[in-house]
């Protein structure tokens, strides 16, 4: 390679490093332009707030998930089973602290059936994912009964509501502080060095002395924090859960890390900033596609195109090495 | 007929870079109808970057190429052989999963087409003809491939390369792999070629099959042609005279005879009859502060030991002993605990992260010495990663670069890094200078011979018997599996005897 086109690839590499929050900016520009500011109008603020920090919380844990090069399909699955086991503690015991431990064990759980599959199984990981998510949603059906949705009103004893401001603190607390660990893990530890290690090439991160098996179930477990944490944080908002919430989590999860620059396929230059910066994305897409007057269906086609599309400039920057993924 | 020969295939020029490393420089080079034209040279020296070339596997970065006068300029090998080129290369051409019959007409299946089908029977029988002209009998055409042997499925490939009538034929280091009889069907066929006035390029390390066979012998070194040899100027002590040229005296490899070597064992290994039955029932003894050298013929055992040792592979019976701790070597993490390091020969698919930059590939062995505490800061990895860059001499545009962009030698550095850097006690290195250039080469094994006198143990596997000559204390050769023959180090041990015992 030439020196000049050293000094291109390197100022085009830097550029890659911020796309994506230059898309993030570029989404706010143009929603905010064709709604005439409705998009950033307070109401509209809030609203996205609420759907960003369940995506923004699943996705930052999925990093690591997806760093190693386990492609899970069943985030938006674990998502539902942990909110709806959660809600039920609640309305039997009218604690939230139960509702929260449950919605934990609960997606520790699926965490360690996923991490011993992907771990002992050789079956390719997303197609038992895909497969699991659908188990999910029918163990849900079944462990709901009649019902259709739980509400939180009809516990045995009131369970504790929260104001707008207590609200705020609690997503808050749980986004930034569940962020600065993942982060802190991801770039500040071994842990996150062997993720990316192993996303790059399994084979050299085990001659390395990684455990392969140990590492898959631990990224499984930081992964199930936010998941589980995202049910709680359903729960309490919306105080009602069915067996259609969080149905949108899965792939908005999906779009989220692709969007936020993280490479599809795991390894080396994976990074936690994507799945917040992704979530933000994915979140102002979603609400400025609703409110330029789309319908849902219209609105799932676009973020369709817009998913193909970025994983195919990904792609062809990969060989281009323009944006380095 | 000998003072008019035809001219089949010619270089000019031919050049070719690998990234900063020159594979060959302007080397010109014609092959003759009715002649059988050998290559020799150390590795890396652009034997099989010529035929690779002329055979269009990859382009030329200079010159030009003839072929029945033609300018030639293949750009894939199926252009190559459709324009009368075929090759028998050293590596698996063989594809599992399907039938012998179906590997000899792999693509060539609608000459059996009887309607819509193609029938088996048909494409049997003529499978069953080919290979019987070569002189492999025996096989059931229907059978699967993976049914075969390591030297049957080399006879398969060589029958459909041959079945394709090619007019030059190019035989690569394929004889290393094979026994006597298979190694008669090979000449054979090369006899026959020359009979019906095609024309033979035939590579190998073995000196005395070179000169047995050979209408001329053309030497390479260090990508450049150094001479051709007739048939009356051919013999052993000229040839190596030009191959290895001058540079290589004085201390290429180690320069002691007669270091007295350790009676600590630090390593045992007792009747080990591995997962992918490549080893049987091996025992073997490694001492402190020595080079244990291991060698044998590509299907040995040899590198399946290497991952043995390292507890990378499963074992069915026997036992793999750290003997100071009395510790058995079960996976990788044991092994590490007690100071192994591991050098794959596979490097950029086993060894490294290609993806990921130096930095993180030198520090991903030894995590447990920059974040003792769980913390890894940025002055710590730093730290250990200067020092490794410096000491090894990496040539890189900085730390954070990605390893897939520098050389084959450096790549290797990289490796090598990672393990001095955890400060190994017993280091395995499987294949360490290979793809290397000379002059990494010449560090590597300086590097190698540092650590021997650092009292560190180092078993070295290779495939080139110069190298295992000249660095071990101790040397076992490997065949079918078990140990063939063990040899001291010594000023009078020569590649002869060492063959004779791996075949």
């Amino acid at each position: 390679m030439s020196e000049a086109k050293k000094k291109v690839t390197a100022a085009v590499g830097g550029f890659g490093r911020y796309a994506p929050v230059i898309g993030l900016v570029l989404v706010i520009v143009v929603f905010s332009a064709l709604t005439g500011g409705g998009l950033l109008s307070v109401v509209n603020l809030q609203n996205m707030a609420n759907q960003v920090i369940v995506t923004a919380l699943v996705a930052i844990g999925a990093v690591f998930v997806y760093g190693v090069g386990n492609f899970d399909m069943s985030l938006g699955g674990a998502v539902l089973l942990s909110a709806v086991l959660g809600a039920m503690a609640a309305v039997r015991s009218g604690s939230i602290f139960l509702a929260l431990a449950v919605c934990l064990a609960v997606s520790a759980l699926l965490a360690l059936i996923k991490g011993l599959f992907s771990a002992y199984i050789e079956v390719p990981f997303f197609i038992f994912t895909i497969v699991l998510g659908s188990v999910i949603s029918s163990v849900v059906l079944v462990i709901m009964g009649s019902e259709t949705t739980v509400y939180l009103k009809d516990a045995v004893k009131p369970v504790p509501s929260f104001d707008f401001t207590q609200m705020t603190i609690i997503n808050v607390i749980c986004l930034l502080g569940y962020f600065a660990v993942c982060l802190f893990l991801f770039n500040y530890t071994p842990v996150g060095s062997k993720v990316r290690m192993m996303g790059g090439n399994r084979i050299s991160a085990k001659q390395s002395g990684i455990n392969d098996k140990k590492m898959q179930v631990l990224t499984f477990l930081i992964s199930s924090v936010g998941i589980a944490l995202a049910a709680f944080i359903l729960i309490i908002r919306t105080r009602t859960i069915g067996s259609q919430t969080a149905g949108s989590t899965g792939t908005d999860v999906m779009i989220a890390l692709v969007l936020g620059g993280m490479p599809i396929s795991g390894g080396p230059k994976s990074k936690i900033s994507a799945g917040l910066v992704g979530a933000l994305i994915v979140t102002v897409l979603n609400s400025g596609l609703t409110m330029i007057g789309l319908s849902t269906g219209v609105i799932q086609i676009v973020r369709g195109i817009v998913f193909i599309i970025v994983v195919l400039v990904a792609s062809f920057s990969y060989r281009g090495r323009l944006l380095p993924r | 007929m000998a003072n008019e020969k035809e001219l089949l295939f010619e270089a000019r020029k031919l050049t070719k870079h690998f990234g900063p490393t020159v594979a060959l420089d302007e080397v010109d080079f014609k092959v003759y109808r009715g002649e059988i034209t050998g290559l020799i040279g150390e590795n890396g020296s652009g034997k099989s970057t010529i035929t690779s070339i002329a055979a269009g596997m990859q382009p030329a970065t200079g010159g030009e190429m003839f072929f029945e006068g033609k300018p030639h300029r293949p750009s894939t090998m199926i252009e190559g052989a459709r324009l009368g080129i075929g090759m028998i290369v050293q590596e698996q051409g063989t594809v599992s999963g399907i039938t012998i019959a179906e590997n000899i007409f792999a693509g060539e299946e609608e000459r059996f087409r009887v309607g819509p089908f193609i029938s088996r029977g048909k494409m049997n029988a003529e499978a069953k003809r080919v290979l019987e002209d070569i002189g492999f009998t025996g096989a059931d055409p229907s059978a699967y491939i993976d049914t075969l042997d390591m030297q049957s499925r080399k006879l398969v490939e060589i029958a459909k390369t041959v079945y394709n009538k090619p007019e030059m034929l190019v035989v690569d280091e394929t004889t290393t792999a094979l026994s006597q009889h298979g190694r008669e069907i090979i000449y054979n066929i090369m006899r026959k070629m020359k009979e019906n006035n095609k024309a033979v390029v035939f590579i190998s390390h073995d000196l005395q099959e070179l000169i047995d066979i050979c209408d001329t012998l053309t030497v390479l070194r260090d990508g450049k042609l150094i001479t051709t040899l007739d048939k009356e100027r051919m013999d052993e002590a000229t040839i190596k005279k030009y191959m290895v040229g001058r540079e290589m005296k004085g201390d290429y490899y180690r320069a002691d005879y007669g270091t007295k070597i350790s009676d600590e064992t630090v390593l045992k290994v007792d009747r080990v009859t591995s997962g992918s039955g490549m080893l049987m029932n091996f025992s073997m003894e490694v001492h402190k502060g020595e080079i244990l050298g291991i060698g044998g013929l590509s299907h040995c055992g040899m590198h399946e030991l290497g991952k043995v040792l390292f507890g990378e592979e499963k074992l069915l019976t026997g036992s793999v002993t750290h003997v100071a701790s009395g510790d058995k070597i079960e996976n990788t993490q044991s092994a590490m605990k007690h100071g192994f390091g591991y050098v794959s020969k596979n490097r950029d698919t086993e060894s490294l992260v290609l993806t990921a930059s130096i930095q993180d590939n030198i520090i991903s062995a030894s995590y447990d010495r920059i974040a003792p505490n769980f913390v890894m800061t940025g002055s710590s990895v730093r730290k250990f990663v200067d020092e490794q860059v410096e000491s090894l001499s990496i040539k890189c545009a900085g730390v954070q670069q990605d390893v897939q962009f520098l050389s084959g030698g450096n790549k290797q550095k990289v490796v090598f890094g990672k393990w001095i850097g955890r400060d190994c006690d017993i280091l395995i290195l499987d294949c360490p200078t290979r793809g290397v250039d000379i002059g990494v080469k010449a560090a590597m094994y300086q590097l190698i011979d540092q650590m021997r006198k650092d009292n560190k143990t180092i078993i070295m596997i290779s495939e080139e018997l110069p190298e295992l000559i000249g660095m071990s204390d101790r040397l076992i050769i490997l065949k079918d599996g078990a140990a063939a023959g063990e040899f001291k180090r010594s000023e009078t041990l020569d590649e002869n005897s060492i063959i004779e015992v791996m075949i």
